[in-house]
């Protein structure tokens, strides 16, 4: 048995593919083609060898800094494609093969022209604007300005009046000279005229009046349609003005008031002909602007549509140099400065592939040398990697969520494809919400190629991600449901006639003792009978909480024999027998125990009081008995697996520690005589950066402690991990509840009613509900609690997840990552 | 039909669903073993869920007692 489990093949996700470290030694001529191929087939990931230099001070630094420039470029083109509205069309192979220098060159040009045009565009605009304004003055002043006029001139008289009556003393040279002047003069008023926003037209006539000492005065008159601004550029409601003014002094106030209030001044003139004359000459010259403004318009599309075609090419082919410069960065020149050394991870099997990769740089180049491949041999721990497709990546990244694996340890995502979505469907059993599920991962399943090139939203992108995992999670829901009789609640007799029925023919007392079962047991799942009886809380509860604890045992006893195949695979003995043996004994005498207790009662139906005995196992176990005995022998087993318990506990904290310091003191004494490193293995050590493997420090308390903490963890652990399965029987609960509750209560309630309108409310209601409590929440809810089990509960025997995750250099993950 | 007899049908199943796999997707030994085990996963999982069920109906120690109005 042994041998045939030793001699199997290795099993594809079970633990990481073998990962060697390389070096590759490049001519200069051929390093940017090598690293270019190497992006292609994405399977070498580059060590950083120049970590200690700044980004400034690496080789290639100008090169990125062009590519940098070229992005920013790229990305004014691309809001000016959105301001045209314009879309880049997706992954076009329009356009022949450019290099980076032609691209250069033709993006500064396209950048300045574009500019150019821009700047124009936004002066044309502006002088437009001007002169719409002008034309709105020059029509609308002249309707009130000579009642304006008149209104201004009596005011001013009036206040000429005061002022003389008053005698001010302020400028008494100033008023002798104008008393001698006719009071019945006709008094010169300047006038200004324009348009101020709407907003701030009482500001405006506010400041005025009190700047001035009410020698103003202003007449407005409303614009029915907002204005285009010409400095803003956007529209603004705004007012005509005039304003007339006599002084030098109240002239200049006026003036800057206007300025600071944004109102913009027009010329207006008297003359009524002269008006007509300039608004006909403004009419031509804002219709020749407008055409000019148009023309501009329609090039800048032309050149913007251009860009869009090849923008994505355009990009594509930034990004792709910008991460090769990057890469070239990481590689460090050798002693000859002729060549370019690389160190990376692969894994073996990729061998081949990476050196035909090299081959066909050299001779795409037309180098005369070729690059040189060694493998080395490795201090540090490797990247952890796994061969996945589409449907087994989304199980992966659940388990790498927690921690990714440590380099050839065992791999939980293996299990987890199956027993992740069988735990969710534990909690979720329904086939009617299961078929739901199912048609919902269908849809996305079949437009698959359609997706996954398009950009999606968060949660969709989630979703779409999931959905192989959501299509195994319905599938098992499906079935969970038919053996919990459920859908949406309504329990079925598929299989089979159910196995209750009265005691008598008259069924008086079906109500008061119940039922009997007459048949044998109902073939598959839950007894249809069940379901709405008074006693069907208890059955059910009884039923799923022993679920619970068997499947919970199952899983945390694979969970350490997995740790058993871990130990064995690294050669750890000290872990098969001080520390895998004794968690099974542990965990098996006492929970192991009790399944086997809840798997006799359920055979013999005895009447035993499970609590009672695991309770008293412990507190006293040398007493009888009695009525709880379910099988012969059963006390003494019983001491016997509390002995086995007891004796497991030391046998996990203590031989362990004790032994390490054995090992490492037998380690050290013949350290001593170890023979001379050869001299590659010197230059080796080098060239790595940090010397690892110092296990020199050992410190038998810190290891001590931690196997403490290993064994506390391990025993506290094993009962609150158990009562942690419950929780499958909790959720299990609430949905079912739930869902009967909308049956019952909305939909049931609603055909009472046997009234047409009442019947589609109370339709439409239990959709909305069953689709927003039961299929979404409820989903999200048990897929969180499975994972918790997954993540703790069955992780914890095993799992280290230390590691980290192999990322080649490749050009489909930089495509990636760059989009948002 | 009786707790054996479908415990046989589940593992007549299992290994129907194992042979299934190894026809259309035979892609080298570790694939198979793979597969192969999550199929065997798969069956012990649903047989677990079944077994538990139907033994917890065989002998027992409540019977459904109808809700009044029923």
């Amino acid at each position: 048995m042994m041998e045939m489990l030793e001699n199997l093949p290795t099993m594809d996700m079970m633990r990481s593919e073998p990962m060697q470290l390389a070096r590759i030694i490049i001519p200069i001529e051929s390093a940017h083609r090598t690293v270019s191929y190497l992006g292609d087939l994405g399977l070498f990931q580059f060590k950083d060898l120049n970590s200690d230099k700044s980004p400034f001070q690496r080789t290639f630094a100008t090169q990125i800094k062009r590519c940098g420039e070229m992005a920013r470029k790229l990305r004014f083109f691309k809001d000016q494609m959105m301001k045209a509205g314009l879309l880049s069309s997706t992954r076009s192979a329009y356009g022949s093969e450019i290099s980076l220098d032609e691209l250069e060159v033709k993006l500064g040009e396209l950048e300045s022209e574009l500019i150019e045009m821009n700047a124009n565009t936004e002066k044309l605009q502006r002088a437009y604007n001007e002169l719409l304004e002008y034309k709105l003055v020059l029509q609308k002043a002249g309707d009130f300005f000579h009642h304006a006029q008149n209104s201004a001139t009596a005011q001013q008289r009036e206040f000429e009046e005061h002022r003389l009556v008053e005698g001010s003393m302020d400028s008494p040279l100033l008023l002798e000279q104008e008393m001698t002047t006719d009071i019945t003069k006709h008094v010169k008023l300047g006038y200004v005229s324009g348009l101020v926003p709407r907003d701030k037209s009482m500001a405006f006539e506010r400041i005025l009046f009190r700047t001035t000492r009410g020698n103003v005065f202003l007449k407005q008159n409303v614009v029915e349609e907002p204005v285009i601004d010409p400095v803003q550029g956007e529209k603004v409601e705004k007012n005509v003005f005039i304003i007339f003014y006599s002084g030098e002094r109240a002239k200049n106030k006026v003036l800057k008031i206007c300025d600071a209030f944004g109102a913009n001044r027009y010329p207006f003139t008297d003359d009524i002909g002269k008006r007509y004359q300039i608004i006909t000459e403004v009419s031509g010259k804002i219709s020749e602007l407008k055409t000019t403004i148009e023309v501009g318009t329609l090039h800048w599309s032309t050149v913007v549509q251009a860009i869009a075609n090849q923008f994505e090419q355009w990009n594509n082919l930034v990004k792709k140099e910008k991460s090769i410069y990057h890469t070239l960065n990481a590689l460090s020149f050798d002693v000859t400065k002729k060549c370019l050394v690389a160190e990376g991870w692969h894994p073996v099997f990729a061998t081949i592939q990476i050196q035909k990769a090299l081959q066909r740089a050299t001779s795409d180049s037309n180098s005369q040398v070729g690059s040189i491949f060694e493998v080395l041999h490795a201090k540090e721990s490797p990247p952890t990697y796994f061969h996945t497709n589409k449907f087994t990546s989304a199980f992966q990244e659940i388990v790498d969520a927690y921690g990714v694996a440590k380099y050839q340890e065992a791999n939980p995502g293996l299990y987890t494809i199956v027993t992740f979505p069988f735990l969710f469907a534990v909690m979720f059993g329904d086939w009617g919400h299961g078929i739901c599920l199912l048609l919902a991962t269908l849809f996305l399943i079949l437009r698959e190629k359609k997706y996954s090139s398009q950009k999606l939203g968060d949660i969709m992108e989630m979703a779409f991600g999931g959905r192989y995992v959501i299509f195994m999670m319905a599938i098992f829901s499906i079935y969970t449901g038919f053996i919990y009789n459920e859908f949406f609640s309504v329990p079925f007799e598929i299989f089979g006639r159910s196995a209750y029925d009265c005691r008598d023919s008259s069924c008086s007392d079906a109500t008061t003792i119940g039922m009997i079962k007459v048949r044998d047991t109902y073939p598959f799942g839950v007894d249809p009978m069940w379901h709405g009886t008074r006693s069907e809380l208890p059955f059910l509860n009884s039923l799923k909480m022993k679920m619970s604890i068997l499947l919970g045992v199952a899983q945390m006893n694979l969970g350490i024999i997995l740790s058993y195949f871990n130990a064995k695979f690294f050669k750890n003995d000290l872990n098969i027998r001080y520390q895998f043996i004794p968690q099974m004994i542990f965990l098996n005498s006492l929970f192991g125990y009790l399944s086997l207790l809840i798997i006799v009662k359920w055979c013999t139906g005895s009447q035993a009081d499970l609590y009672h005995v695991m309770i008293y196992m412990f507190l006293s176990p040398t007493d009888d008995l009695g009525d709880n005995q379910l099988f012969w022998g059963q006390k003494y087993f019983q001491i016997l697996l509390l002995l086995a318990a007891l004796v497991a506990v030391p046998w996990m904290l203590i031989p362990k520690p004790l032994l390490l310091k054995k090992q490492h003191e037998e380690r050290h004494q013949g350290l001593a005589y170890a023979p001379l490193h050869s001299l590659d293995e010197n230059i080796e050590s080098d060239f790595s950066d940090k010397p690892h493997g110092e296990h020199e420090e050992f410190e038998f308390s810190e290891v001590l402690v931690h196997q403490l903490i290993h064994t506390i963890e391990f025993v506290l652990g094993s009962v609150s991990n158990t009562a942690s399965y419950l929780r499958l029987w909790a959720l299990s609960l609430a949905h079912s509840e739930l869902s009967s509750v909308f049956y019952e209560k909305v939909l049931l309630l609603a055909w009472g009613f046997n009234n047409v309108i009442v019947l589609i409310i109370g339709i439409i209601v239990f959709v909305f509900a069953t689709v927003g409590v039961l299929l979404v929440m409820e989903t999200l809810s048990a897929f969180l609690h499975a994972l918790r089990l997954h993540w703790v509960e069955f992780q914890n025997k095993f799992y280290e997840g230390d590691g980290y995750k192999f990322i080649p250099f490749s050009f489909v993950s930089i495509g990636e990552e760059d989009d948002n | 039909m009786g707790f054996v007899v479908t415990t046989l049908v589940f593992a007549a199943i299992g290994i129907l669903a194992s042979l299934c796999a190894r026809i259309c997707c035979n892609k080298g030994p570790s694939a198979n073993l793979f597969h192969l085990t999550l199929v065997i996963t798969a069956t012990v999982c649903c047989w677990l869920m079944w077994a538990i069920v139907y033994l917890a109906q065989m002998n027992p120690l409540i019977v459904p007692i109808l809700s009044e109005g029923e």
